[in-house]
């Protein structure tokens, strides 16, 4: 009941009031700074400032200042007259662009903390919040993630608003919209839909609006919280939701009629709907010529099957079906296993075990140590251990083969939930040669084929198959063979027929334009 | 949904998890068989040979430092009333289970092919480890003797053994045959089983004592066994073999040396690249007439004659069109007059000419065979002299025919 | 469509050439031409017939002509069906997999597995098996390419010549084998035709697919008799294996019939899902259910339970499948629609008068 009616309190024109009210809620924070002043020299009318250092910017302040105290005091007539609202206030006086006025004193206590600066004055039953937010964040870098050899250098930041702008700078266009939202009770987090208007599918903005509205939760530290929270398979292993630190991505994705979630405070975006062959698409496989960019995706859909089977398979060769192994290889796998212990499935539980550990202290330990980590680990494995006849030289082929191939996926969560398949598929093939990695794998392919992202099935448009959608699918076609956006999106258009190039009329000259 | 599906998996989890690990070997813990050796025992038994892999000796050090004899192979015999009964007494002394799964050839004594090869067809078969492709091949020696011998320049003798097959069509001389085929030729009707032969000679050099040229046997694919039903009925020479060869497989490349046509004491060599032959048959007066029509290709790889290519080409081409003529004849006559054994598949082209009639003779093919009469015409092109055009420039001071 | 491909793909391949080389030799390719002709036919017929009231399957449509009693029989009687079919499936999945790979594994272990996945997909529903079927129909190719690159080279065309060997009659006949294969296919869309949407194409839609299904089944007998002569074939209960074992490529890849079999798995689950799916089907319309999921678990532990019996033993699973079968599918499947449509003709306007208040 007191919560509510905190929510509901508002402004008095007893300026002694507001601020009692308001110092009872903030109390006392060494980053909330009071500025006291008085302004209109006639009436001596007390105002006050409240503001969070280090979220301002210090010029804004200075500037709000000086209008109010110069400017301010030498206003001339009464004071009623001229200014009797801080509508007026605003749009007399003061020189800030961005400035609104507040009745509730919960939005005053909002504004404040997220780094506006709320002005009081005696006598009104109202606050003046001004924008003047400006805080240190990370200059604009290349990200860590979804690394390209050519293309866009720019990366997402923390800062929200830079997010949008990097998005915006590519698509001038009047459709693209975002829509604000606060999520989380405590940490109050800036999110925004951005999406297409007339190329995103119909009911999919209110779709994720909705489901933005349930979240209810205290806070949002990154977008993987509200991934969590609105994606449609929340017991799967397979992620439905994709993030990506890049603008370019994102805008590629907008332009395919996806909705794009940007969550303040975090430099990964949130698109859907995601279908599961998004992961195996890098932005360079666009930007490279066709030729190469279609034979970087088969080797990623070849990594892709590599780091899901091939130490399954393995097992299940070496320990069961023998017979299918080429006589030659069989010698050598034999030789090789020779004096080692383990059966097969221990072995390689053990090396994956220990890839996994190399690979996790690698990342987590200071990154001079991380390297070290790694020599070792690799001279652990790929030497003593063999040495030891602890391990089969094979084994190790394998486990490498296997870990390179998963990182050779270009997504980071994609390759953590094949990474994570790997095991289940890896024991049951263990323990039932082919049966168990039949059964396995089919449950998997089942369980893909049932789940579906905000109303797309994943495993689209491979299954169900969607014939005019399988130009950028397995093989990447030439731009100029694109004609349309996939066929979730509204937009039917993408590009004028004959967008071929060919030279003009025999001329030498450059390519046709129009 | 969310508890069915839990229950679905940890109920899967502990079925796989009670059952365990049902028919799981480790590759190290099997002996691998690289060739099988059947031979006739005393009493009526089986004795059955295997040359079984050591990986470590046969590799070679990977890795893991591991002992041994050095030896790549380990050969061990046993008996047994049956085959299986005879494969499961080697585990008697064998550390490791035996393996089939790998073997690359079968071969047979010849008193046991001679026994009756039926059983021996029906667990190789019947056994899902055994592949097809294995070569079958029957030995005049004692086949343990065969499998046991290190040979060639493989390490582990029975893929000798398959590379000898692989590369047999450089000769030409034994048929290829592996258990698919003989399995076909010996169910299907109008067709008898043909397998190859080897046998042992002193051919190698040893490195210890290199004067005494052949003290070393090596393993010799030549020749061919011929069966009816499942009994061995005798041998085919190589040249008749060559013969027979178009018969039942592609010939892809075989050689023929011709006399020349003014010097009987010179020879040209000749390497047939391309061998088409059609048989066709017919039914006239209750005996079956068989026209056999090859047509061949052939390069000339060596020339012992005095004139030039050009003059003597349509001579020799003569002379090539008789050999191939004859050597069908002789694998004829050897298959129709000396073991009466249809191993031409005639049977078949009749039977697919004739069905009506077939069905009527079927049951006595071989008589009808046996008196069949079989004519060839050969029809033979020397399309190109390789590289060169003469033999020799006349005058050059080099001539051969001193020799 | 690719789930009626699939489900004749599996057993048709394998297990049925080897019966009907049995009885045929080297025709048993015409055998298989002449049974995918019939099965031509009736998919058109069938599906015809359930255009006159696509909202309908056979067990509702029965049940509205003649009352809720008869329909509760027929779908005993697809019940039935789909136990034995799924019997007969099993037969197949099973001793491809256990016969040729893991032969020391107890049967109750694949019986158990492939049930698990059935249930498993088949909970999920019609939409997902018919995904999962797409994926069966690329795997039927891959694999028919991968035996057609192991053998060609092994082919001879004088195995299959002459042509009608056996005469035609009994050619003819040994055609059932195939045709309860197509059977399961036929039952198929008879049941499951109301959850299609796209009635209007369904009857020349389904004889296409039963079609294609036939040009893809109807390479293995091809080849099972070129290369491995119709002799061997009859030999062997899965024939199929014997000729994916004989398959090489090239001198290094002496076998990798593994590979195959684990696309022939696709199809063969597939086979298994929908065998669930109907029979519990069914078995709801028989209980009056309107789900069919709660049946599921039942039946699922009922055709597991029968299919286990039937294939514990080798020579009893192929007395079934090779004898008792298809005298007992043919007749459900040829007489079903055969009733229904008679009575539909008779009882028309009852059914009209059915549907307006509804």
């Amino acid at each position: 009941m007191t919560e509510q009616k905190k929510k509901d309190a508002v402004f008095t024109s007893q300026l002694q009031d507001n601020t009692e009210t308001l110092d009872g809620i903030l109390e006392f924070s060494t980053d909330l700074l009071r500025r006291e002043f008085v302004i209109h020299a006639d009436s001596n009318r007390h105002g006050i400032c409240y503001l969070t250092d280090g979220l301002v910017s210090n010029t804004d302040i200075q500037l709000i200042l000086k209008t109010l105290l110069l400017y301010g005091q030498a206003i001339n007539g009464n004071w009623q007259q001229s200014l009797d609202s801080f509508e007026q206030i605003k749009q007399q006086l003061m020189v800030n662009c961005s400035i609104r006025t507040v009745t509730k004193l919960d939005d005053g206590i909002n504004g404040i903390l997220s780094g506006e600066t709320l002005v009081l004055l005696d006598g009104y039953a109202e606050g003046l919040l001004i924008t003047t937010k400006a805080w240190e964040s990370r200059s604009i870098t290349e990200p860590a993630t979804d690394t390209v050899v050519r293309g866009p250098r720019d990366g997402f930041t923390e800062n929200i608003r830079t997010n949008t702008s990097l998005v915006r700078k590519r698509i001038k266009d009047p459709q693209f919209r975002l829509e604000a939202m606060v999520v989380g009770n405590k940490t109050r987090t800036d999110i925004n839909i951005a999406y297409m208007k007339g190329t995103v599918k119909d009911g999919l903005v209110e779709e994720v609006r909705q489901r933005l509205q349930k979240i209810d939760i205290d806070g949002v530290l990154e977008s993987g919280y509200i991934e969590e929270l609105i994606e449609d398979a929340p017991l799967s292993v397979f992620s439905t939701i994709a993030s990506t630190e890049r603008p370019d991505k994102v805008a590629s994705a907008l332009l395919e009629g996806r909705v794009a979630i940007f969550v303040d405070n975090t430099p990964f975006v949130l698109l859907l709907p995601t279908f599961f062959w998004q992961f195996f698409q890098a932005s360079d496989d666009y930007y490279s010529r066709y030729w190469v960019g279609s034979f970087f995706r088969i080797v990623r859909y070849i990594a892709f099957l590599i780091s899901l089977m091939l130490p399954s398979l393995y097992v299940m060769l070496v320990s069961f079906h023998q017979e299918m192994i080429p006589s030659m290889l069989a010698f050598t796998i034999a030789s090789g296993r020779e004096v080692v212990p383990f059966p097969v499935l221990v072995e390689a539980i053990m090396m994956e075990l220990a890839f996994e550990l190399m690979r996790e202290a690698g990342l987590r330990m200071p990154k001079p140590v991380g390297q070290a980590v790694s020599i070792v680990g690799s001279l652990i494995i790929g030497q003593a251990a063999v040495q030891a006849g602890l391990v089969s030289p094979f084994m190790v082929i394998v486990v490498a083969v296997t870990g390179i191939a998963s990182f050779a996926i270009p997504n980071y969560s994609a390759s953590i939930a094949i990474r994570l398949l790997r095991f289940p598929l890896l024991i049951a093939s263990g323990m039932l040669g082919l049966l168990g990695f039949a059964a396995v794998f089919f449950m998997v392919v089942i369980h893909a084929l049932s789940i579906r992202s905000f109303g797309e099935s994943y495993l689209a448009p491979a299954a169900p198959f969607r014939p005019s959608d399988q130009k950028d699918i397995v093989l990447r076609f030439p731009w100029w063979s694109i004609k349309r956006p996939p066929s979730f999106s509204k937009e039917q258009r993408r590009q004028g027929k004959n967008t071929m190039p060919k030279p003009s009329g025999g001329q030498s000259g450059g390519p046709e334009r129009g | 949904m969310i508890n069915r599906t839990m229950l679905l998996a940890v109920s899967l989890l502990m079925l796989i998890m009670s059952s365990g690990c049902l028919g799981k070997q480790e590759i190290n813990d099997l002996a691998i068989v690289t060739a099988v050796g059947i031979d006739n025992g005393e009493n009526n038994h089986v004795k059955l040979s295997v040359q079984i892999v050591r990986p470590a000796d046969a590799r070679g050090q990977t890795g893991a430092p591991s002992g041994g004899t050095g030896e790549p192979i380990y050969s061990i015999q046993a008996t047994g009333r049956t085959i299986f009964e005879a494969a499961r007494n080697l585990a008697r002394f064998s550390s490791r289970r035996v393996y089939w799964a790998h073997n690359f050839v079968i071969v047979l004594g010849e008193g046991y092919a001679r026994k009756g090869i039926a059983d021996m067809i029906d667990f190789f078969t019947r056994n899902h480890e055994l592949r097809m492709t294995t070569w079958v091949v029957v030995t005049p020696e004692e086949a343990g003797q065969v499998i046991a011998t290190i040979t060639g320049m493989e390490v582990v003798p029975g893929e000798a053994i398959d590379k000898l097959f692989r590369y047999n069509q450089i000769v030409a001389e034994a048929p290829g045959t592996n258990m698919m085929r003989l399995q076909e030729s010996f169910l299907a009707e109008g067709t008898e089983p043909v397998l190859a032969k080897v046998q042992l000679r002193p051919r190698g050099i040893s490195n210890k004592n290199p004067d005494q040229f052949g003290s070393l046997d090596q393993v010799v694919l030549s020749g061919a066994a011929v069966f009816e039903g499942d009994k061995m009925k005798g041998w085919l020479s190589p040249s008749e073999a060559k013969g027979l060869l178009p018969f039942i497989e592609e010939v892809d490349s075989e050689i023929m040396v011709i006399n020349c046509p003014d010097d009987s004491n010179n020879h040209a060599t000749l390497e047939i690249k391309s061998l088409e032959q059609r048989v066709k048959t017919r039914f006239v007066n209750n005996q079956v007439k068989v026209q056999v029509a090859q047509t061949a290709n052939a390069n000339l790889v060596e020339m012992g004659c005095e004139q030039p290519f050009t003059e003597i080409k349509d001579q020799m081409t003569l002379a090539l069109k008789q050999k191939l003529e004859n050597q069908v004849l002789k694998t004829a006559s050897a298959a129709q007059k000396k073991y009466k054994s249809d191993i031409m598949k005639i049977g078949q082209v009749f039977h697919n000419t004739y069905p009506l009639e077939w069905k009527q003779i079927h049951s006595e093919w071989n008589r009808y065979f046996e008196k069949a009469e079989i004519t060839v015409s050969a029809d033979a092109k020397i399309s190109s002299p390789v590289l060169k055009i003469q033999r020799f420039v006349k005058g050059d001071g080099l001539s051969l025919k001193s020799k | 469509m690719a789930l009626i491909m699939n489900v004749m793909y599996a057993k048709a391949i394998g297990i049925t050439q080897g019966i009907i080389g049995r009885e045929v030799n080297s025709d048993m390719w015409l055998s298989t031409v002449l049974g995918i002709l019939q099965g031509v036919a009736v998919a058109y017929i069938v599906a015809k017939l359930m255009q006159y009231a696509p909202e309908f399957s056979m067990v509702e449509m029965a049940g509205k002509l003649i009352g809720t009693w008869a329909g509760k029989g027929i779908a005993v009687l697809i019940f039935l069906f789909f136990l034995g079919t799924f019997a007969t499936v099993m037969v197949t999945f099973v001793y491809h997999l256990m016969d040729y790979f893991l032969p020391e594994a107890p049967t109750i272990l694949f019986v158990v597995a492939a049930l698990m996945v059935g249930l498993y997909g088949a909970y999920h529903g019609l939409e997902v098996m018919s995904r999962m079927a797409f994926v069966g129909v690329f795997s039927m190719l891959t694999l028919n390419i991968l035996v057609l690159f192991g053998s060609v080279r092994e082919m001879d065309v004088r195995n299959i010549l002459p042509v009608m060997d056996s005469g035609l009659v009994p050619t003819l006949w040994a055609s059932r084998h195939f045709d309860t294969d197509w059977a399961f296919a036929v039952m198929l869309i008879a049941l499951l035709l109301p959850h299609v949407k796209r009635s209007a194409r369904l009857a020349r839609v389904s004889a296409v697919s039963v079609g294609l299904a036939g040009i893809s089944i109807v390479m293995w007998p091809i080849m099972e008799s070129t290369v491995l002569s119709a002799e061997a074939t009859s030999q062997y209960i899965v024939a199929c294996m014997q000729l994916a074992r004989s398959a090489h490529i090239g001198l290094f890849l002496h076998r990798y019939e593994m590979i195959m079999i684990a696309f022939f798995a696709t199809s063969s689950l597939i086979q298994v899902m929908m065998c669930l799916f109907c029979a519990s089907l069914s078995a709801s319309k028989l209980l009056g259910l309107k789900d069919y999921r709660p049946m599921l678990l039942p039946t699922g532990a009922i055709l597991g339970a029968f299919a286990y019996w039937i294939v514990a033993d080798h020579m009893r699973a192929m007395e079934f499948t090779a004898h008792q079968w298809p005298l007992i599918s043919l007749p459900i499947v040829l007489g079903l629609p055969l009733v229904i449509g008679i009575l539909y003709l008779f009882f028309k306007d009852k059914l009209k008068a059915n549907q307006t208040p509804s």
